[in-house]
């Protein structure tokens, strides 16, 4: 089907956007596929694209690609645009279009006729790859978790993000909760599973200046997580973050909420098809964000 | 008990527990004074590992001070018993990544053992395992003196000799015989091949007769560093698993492998020959235990043992008639007849011994059984071979040689054998055949 052009405003989609490194964004989007199958809700902005996916009420995903990763970003809705897709689909579909040693640039068009997500390979001479996606009105609006600080002061530490995955790996070993404590005195972040075995890791604060980045605690925090969840946190982030030993941030908000936020390059440098972004003047920084949010198990409420 | 390690004794620890853990699933530990001891049993009680760390492996290693001797004899170590698989969860983090190692258990009833691992990186994680409540520890000590025979291998000589076999066996035979009772033939192949490796199958299982059989002859003085069996032929049937587990171990630790043993029933101890002179020691020791099988594969009825030592001595005086066993052009140090290989013309005048080592040859040509075979009565067989020591081999029958097959050894249809005249001229040299596989013990 012919895609249709800007002509009149009624008709002209609300975006069209190119990236030229499809596995950059697929890299990205992974981090938060912890489940085969997940419906996700994407919104449109000036800004750029959100995906969100969430389970169970207690977990939330979401993946910020800013406007100024793709080569090209013509957004001209009005509000919002929000929608609901299957995350695995999106994922396997923008897969299809990157092929390795290839030139894998991608246009995003959104809505279709039939309010699809289209997609479109571009830049190769010989062949057009197409493809849309059904979307579909969300059912039900992503929580909105209302991440705020407790009290004055954030309670917050950066760790690597190579030893986060590791550590909530072993934690794998004792049991399905894990809790997570923070103390100013001496200033260190404490993980901690029981079942039947325990086991407790520590990262403190000045063991080692590469290990704990920033950190800034000013009273004991402890919340308890369930393992699943905040397995998924980690589970799926790709190798570029551990081999660019990029770091994590982790913070814990009032009532206990957890919020872990990654930062995914989007783009290698380097690589045969990286190009250069025509239009700046500057390369803007080619980071995606993810950020997790996790809700604490009741039964462990502290007065953080 | 308060312990510390690092470096390479932590590498080592790593690899005593990974060993450990392939042989049993729960592990005691024993703090004596002066060693650490970790003491396993498989679940069928047929394999015993056990690895001594001595104090000077270690960084630390306290114990509970013994004054409290007059309370507590002190020769009651303290000690705890874990599950393997425990253990094997603490050591997930590569030692590469660790810079030391504690484990401590606070006191003898303490319900849980410690440990901590203080990675390079920063990050400490401290493990607490549950202690099992019954510690029933097994310390089986053998004294090496009491084995007659023993050989010392290569831990990648000995991967390589197992290599023939197929990777799912399950036991094998190590067949030893005097080098020194060899054929005492011209040639420079004195008593041929001393020692055999068998795979052993189980006849009770179902699918026996289509199981690949091998069976390796090897020359003792080109495959092992040391190899010390005098009298009669012994042999002995044990496990693979742990003797592969240990073979890792050994590998890895760059240590070779001292394997004692007697005769089939009686244990084979395994432990690691360090290439250090008598006089020092090395801070670390492991021994694996492996039961036998009663049965001999050798003889089956001792009844069968008095003809043959006797018919191997009327032989021997004829040994002179045997063909040069070994053609120049064929490699002196190991056959391997896991593969079809060819008749060799059995001429007359050979000497007996020959068609036994062609019956030997034969035994192994089929490789695929067909599962219609019967047993045979090897006691009824026995007589026939016995008294007709020199009968030259009832050969190219269309339907295989149904008497001279009759070896005792084996447990399979002479039907199902490859005729003289079946099999492929390309195969080896005629005249390898010949070779005396192992100085007959079976006659």
């Amino acid at each position: 089907m012919s895609s249709s052009t800007s002509g009149r405003d009624e008709d002209a989609p609300d975006l069209v956007c190119q990236i030229d490194c499809v596995h950059g964004m697929v890299d990205a989007l992974s981090s938060a596929r912890w489940k085969r199958h997940q419906d996700a809700v994407m919104e449109l902005s000036s800004h750029g694209i959100v995906v969100t996916v969430e389970e169970s009420g207690c977990l939330q995903a979401k993946v910020f690609l800013k406007s100024e990763l793709f080569v090209e970003y013509e957004y001209t809705a009005e509000g919002r645009p929000r929608f609901g897709l299957s995350l695995g689909l999106l994922i396997d579909c923008l897969n299809t279009f990157s092929a390795p040693g290839h030139a894998s640039s991608v246009e995003i068009r959104y809505p279709g006729p039939d309010m699809q997500l289209l997609l479109k390979s571009v830049g190769s001479p010989d062949a057009c790859m197409y493809a849309e996606i059904r979307t579909r009105i969300p059912d039900t609006l992503p929580w909105d978790y209302h991440f705020e600080h407790a009290g004055n002061t954030p309670v917050t530490f950066t760790v690597k993000s190579a030893v986060l995955k590791e550590s909530i790996d072993d934690l794998e070993w004792p049991g399905s909760s894990i809790q997570i404590q923070m103390q100013p005195d001496p200033p260190s972040v404490i993980l901690k599973g029981e079942g039947h075995g325990d086991l407790q890791i520590e990262f403190p604060y000045y063991a080692n200046t590469d290990l704990v980045i920033a950190f800034q605690c000013d009273r004991e925090v402890s919340y308890r997580y369930k393992y699943k969840f905040l397995r998924a946190t980690t589970s799926n982030i790709p190798s570029s973050v551990i081999k660019e030993n990029r770091g994590t941030k982790v913070q814990i908000g009032r009532g206990g909420i957890l919020k872990v936020q990654h930062l995914v390059s989007v783009a290698r440098p380097g690589m045969q098809y990286y190009r250069n972004t025509a239009g700046g003047a500057q390369q803007p920084s080619r980071i995606a964000y993810i950020e997790f949010f996790v809700k604490p198990e009741e039964d462990d409420i502290n007065n953080g | 008990m308060e312990l510390s390690m690092s470096g390479g004794a932590l590498r080592t620890f790593a690899r005593c527990v990974t060993c450990l853990a392939r042989v049993g699933s729960e592990v005691a530990l024993q703090a004596h004074p002066a060693k650490l001891e970790l003491h396993t049993l498989n679940s069928s009680r047929s394999a015993y590992a056990s690895v001594s760390l001595a104090r000077d492996f270690f960084d630390q290693y306290h114990l509970p001070a013994s004054g409290h001797a007059a309370s507590a004899p002190p020769s009651t170590p303290l000690q705890c018993s874990v599950l393997l698989k425990s253990v094997l969860a603490v050591l997930r983090t590569p030692p590469a990544a660790l810079d030391r190692l504690a484990v401590s258990l606070p006191d003898p009833d303490a319900p849980k053992l410690q440990f901590i691992l203080h990675c390079l990186n920063g990050v400490r994680k401290t493990y607490w395992i549950a202690c099992s409540a019954e510690s029933e520890v097994q310390t089986l000590a053998l004294d090496r003196s009491r084995f007659p025979s023993h050989l010392v291998v290569r831990p990648r000589d000995l991967t390589r000799l197992l290599s023939n076999f197929q990777s799912s066996l399950q036991e094998l035979t190590i067949i030893a015989t005097d080098p020194a009772a060899g054929l005492p033939d011209a040639g420079g192949d004195v008593g041929g091949k001393a020692v055999e490796l068998r795979s052993y199958n189980d006849p009770a299982k179902d699918d026996c007769d289509t199981r690949l059989h091998t069976q390796l002859w090897i020359d003792p003085a080109e495959e092992f560093m040391e190899y010390v069996h005098t009298g009669d032929p012994v042999d002995v049937t044990f496990g693979v698993k742990e003797l592969k587990a240990f073979l890792t171990f050994c590998e890895a630790c760059e240590v070779d492998i001292h394997l004692f043993f007697e005769k089939a029933g009686e244990p084979v101890l395994l432990v690691p020959r360090f290439a250090l002179d008598d006089g020092s020691s090395s801070d670390f020791d492991a021994t694996l235990l492996l039961s036998t099988m009663l049965v001999s594969q050798l003889i089956d009825s001792n009844v069968a043992q008095q003809p043959a030592t006797s018919a191997q001595l009327a032989e021997e005086p004829r040994t002179g008639a045997t063909p040069s066993p070994v053609p120049e052009n064929v490699s002196n140090h190991t056959k391997i007849w896991s593969e079809l290989s060819g008749i060799p013309s059995c001429g007359t005048g050979h000497h007996c011994s020959t068609p036994k080592s062609f019956e030997a040859n034969r035994e192994i040509q089929a490789q695929e059984r067909n599962a219609s075979a019967s047993v045979l009565n090897h006691t009824s067989m026995l007589p026939r071979v016995i008294n007709a020591p020199c009968k030259p081999p009832v050969a190219d029958n269309a339907n295989n040689t149904k008497v001279i097959s009759a070896n005792p050894r084996s447990q399979h249809h002479p039907s199902n054998w490859v005729g003289a005249d079946d099999n492929d001229d390309d195969n080896e040299v005629d005249e390898e055949l010949l070779v005396q596989t192992t100085p007959h013990y079976m006659d």
